[in-house]
């Protein structure tokens, strides 16, 4: 019991004199007017349904899953959204592993009631089987760091990850027609949530026995609040939920001044939260339209384990060191051994006119058919994702022909027939003159 | 044979690491490790006073909590603590502050495959970033043994539920020595600090997996000191 007093953090005299005495001249310790928010960032992770949201030095994740349950028995065609806070040990050291404290409950139940209470998420389109199974939505929201007001926060980030969630589509099957078939996202496409509105929570802190109201209190400013006011509001101006568990009285008209500020700020949020879920379901679009395998070793300036000339020896595999799956198969298949080095980190183009050390005239052949690709491809030659789709059904092209005629081995000349019926003749277009008589001599040659 | 993976790697390539440091602002030493879409968050809350009941006083406790990110916390999780805390514990120097615990909080951002070898990396940054005194680092590797016998290093999660076995390896980081070392000596028999494996693997193929974990881990550590040392020290004044 000892030690957990000693590590609790404590406020100094000095420190809430401080505050109090500034918050008297409209002054707040970070700079702030009283009614303004700290910066508001919304990031998203790879998966659909996953946010990050940092508000000043507060910073929250959420997590959306989907399950298919049973209904409860009072609604049997309505879905159920459950809202899980966690509020982690790394956030703030007075945090414990364990059972939730009273402060985690509340934020809990003030974003429950804002969500789901006020209908904000359709739970009537998620229904399958009226009476039997329903999908049940739960978020989980994991508060990183507590620099103060984890309501706004938390709420931000639940909405932000419902907003990208995708549920995977269901249909019905089986032989009487009951079964439910759930369908891989990579077959169907999954379906979003249907989000009426969206519900934005407001923290007001309460000074100086009811006359001072400030907005977005950091962590420093709670520890000195006599109050707390959270009104949750959407953009139509409607009034989600208030939440006002004791704390200093305030007079009516104070708290109706507040409504009307809280509303002009949920709109604001309102546009900040819809900006970056349109950004990420764009990207995210983009992302779908060409399926590539994941590219390796993109972003990250640092070299992957290559296989450097003397480990070779030791892991006992040569292999055309390559980020594109075709040509590397097509080019090598018959196993001779290519070193070549290729660091990402070192520049776009030297990547592919890395250093062959053999004397095998397959390396010659790959570098040319690379740099023929560098000079016939528009845009820039880096290993953006977008364009290595394309570059690897143009290189393959390129490469195979030349493959072909120095080496005839069947799986090649397999892998040059499927991949020419895969791409459109256009590509064969974009091949040089001098090589369209070996294209044609060698597909007549590997065709018969 | 050479084993084509799924991503196009080879099988002796990692994915992409990254590495960021000073994240969190209440945390006394924050990291973020990620390897592809693997990521994990660790913070560390410097030294407390007093050790949990059962502890040795005399020395330094650490205490791990893993926060997966979704659901209710199971064995697995409990599995992966004691795993964390031994390692880690063999890392720190413990006499430097008897009678406290160090607290090592890690938040599962994204899994997918090789999941404690990216926590034990995040963790050892997260402590280098809170300055609690440590003999050497750990880097941990995932080293994956295929239907046919070949190993491959980092699997993602679709290639780990389909190995034969693997194994999670965590070895200490290689010394940046001052005196020049010729290129073909061979360090003494790499010290093993962790070794957990599953799934059924017969000798030869667990000490050849160990020979790539061990150069694996060579580069990884290369990376560690780099991210190490471009990285400014952000907020030198930590309040708690």
């Amino acid at each position: 019991m000892e030690q957990r007093l000693a590590n609790t953090w404590r406020m100094t005299v000095n420190e809430k004199k401080f505050i109090e005495t500034a918050l008297l001249s409209d002054l707040r310790v970070d700079g702030r007017r009283p009614f303004d928010y700290r910066k508001l960032t919304i990031k998203f992770g790879r998966e659909d349904g996953s946010s990050e949201v940092q508000l000043g030095e507060t910073h929250v994740m959420g997590y959306v899953t989907s399950q298919l349950v049973q209904p409860y028995r009072d609604r049997p065609n309505e879905g159920t959204l459950a809202i899980f806070t966690e509020f982690s040990p790394m956030a703030d050291p007075s945090f414990e592993a364990g059972r939730p404290g009273e402060s985690a409950v509340e934020l809990g139940r003030v974003i429950d009631r804002g969500l789901r209470e006020s209908r904000a998420v359709d739970m009537e389109s998620l229904c399958v089987v009226a009476g039997k199974s329903v999908w049940a939505i739960r978020v989980d929201l994991h508060i990183l760091d507590n620099g103060g007001n984890l309501i706004d926060a938390a709420n931000i980030a639940a909405l932000a990850a419902l907003l990208t969630f995708q549920r995977p589509e269901c249909t019905l099957g089986g032989e009487n027609g009951q079964e439910v078939i759930v369908h891989d996202p990579e077959v169907r496409e999954p379906l979003p949530l249907i989000v009426h509105h969206l519900p934005v929570a407001v923290t007001f802190a309460i000074f100086d026995e009811g006359n001072i109201m400030v907005i977005d209190p950091t962590y420093k400013e709670e520890a000195v609040m006599g109050g707390r006011m959270t009104a949750t509001l959407n953009s139509n101006g409607d009034v989600c939920a208030v939440q006002k568990a004791g704390g200093e009285g305030v007079m009516s008209s104070v708290i109706m001044q507040c409504l009307r500020i809280a509303s002009v700020k949920a709109a604001d949020i309102t546009s900040k939260i819809k900006d970056a879920v349109d950004a990420y379901n764009t990207e995210r679009a983009l992302r779908k339209v060409k399926r590539h395998p994941p590219s390796v070793a993109l972003e990250v300036s640092v070299p992957d384990v290559i296989m450097k000339e003397n480990q070779v020896d030791e892991l006992s595999r040569h292999r055309a060191q390559n980020l594109k799956d075709e040509p590397e198969r097509s080019c090598s298949n018959d196993g001779t051994s290519i070193g070549v080095e290729i660091s990402t980190s070192r520049g776009k183009n030297n990547a592919f006119i890395g250093g062959p050390s053999s004397w095998d005239p397959y390396s010659k052949g790959i570098s040319s058919c690379f740099i023929r690709s560098s000079q016939d491809l528009p845009g820039p030659l880096y290993l953006a994702k977008e364009q290595e789709e394309a570059k690897i059904s143009q290189n393959s092209i390129e490469s195979d022909p030349e493959a072909a005629n120095t080496l005839s081995s069947g799986p090649v000349g397999a892998s040059v027939a499927s991949q020419q019926a895969n791409s459109p003749k256009s590509l064969k277009d974009a091949v040089k003159p001098k090589n369209r008589k070996k294209n044609k001599a060698s597909s007549t040659s590997d065709m018969s | 044979m050479e084993v084509v993976r799924a991503d196009g790697r080879t099988p002796n390539q990692l994915r992409p690491l990254a590495c960021s440091r000073n994240l969190l602002h209440r945390a006394h030493g924050s990291a973020r490790w990620s390897q592809g879409d693997t990521i994990v968050l660790a913070a560390v809350y410097g030294p407390k006073a007093g050790t949990r009941k059962g502890e040795n006083p005399e020395k330094a406790c650490i205490e791990v909590i893993w926060k997966p990110k979704t659901g209710q916390i199971g064995k697995e999780e409990k599995e992966y603590e004691m795993i964390l805390k031994r390692t880690l514990q063999s890392i720190c120097l413990l006499t430097i502050h008897p009678n406290t615990t160090t607290s090592i909080i890690l938040q599962v951002v994204g899994d997918d495959g090789a999941l404690l070898p990216c926590a034990i990396n995040a963790s050892c940054a997260a402590l280098v970033d809170s300055g609690i005194p440590l003999k050497h680092l750990a880097v941990a590797i995932c080293c994956g043994l295929t239907e046919t016998g070949s190993v491959i290093l980092d699997p993602t999660k679709a290639e780990e539920q389909k190995m034969r076995a693997f194994a999670y390896l965590v070895f200490p980081n290689s010394p940046l020595s001052v005196l020049p070392k010729a290129p073909s000596a061979v360090d003494d028999e790499p010290g093993i600090i962790t070794s957990v494996t599953h799934g059924l693997m017969s000798e030869c193929h667990y000490i050849n997996c160990l020979g790539h974990g061990h150069a694996a881990c060579a580069k990884i550590s290369e990376f560690l000191r780099r991210s190490m040392q471009t990285q400014l020290p952000g907020d030198l004044s930590k309040s708690t």
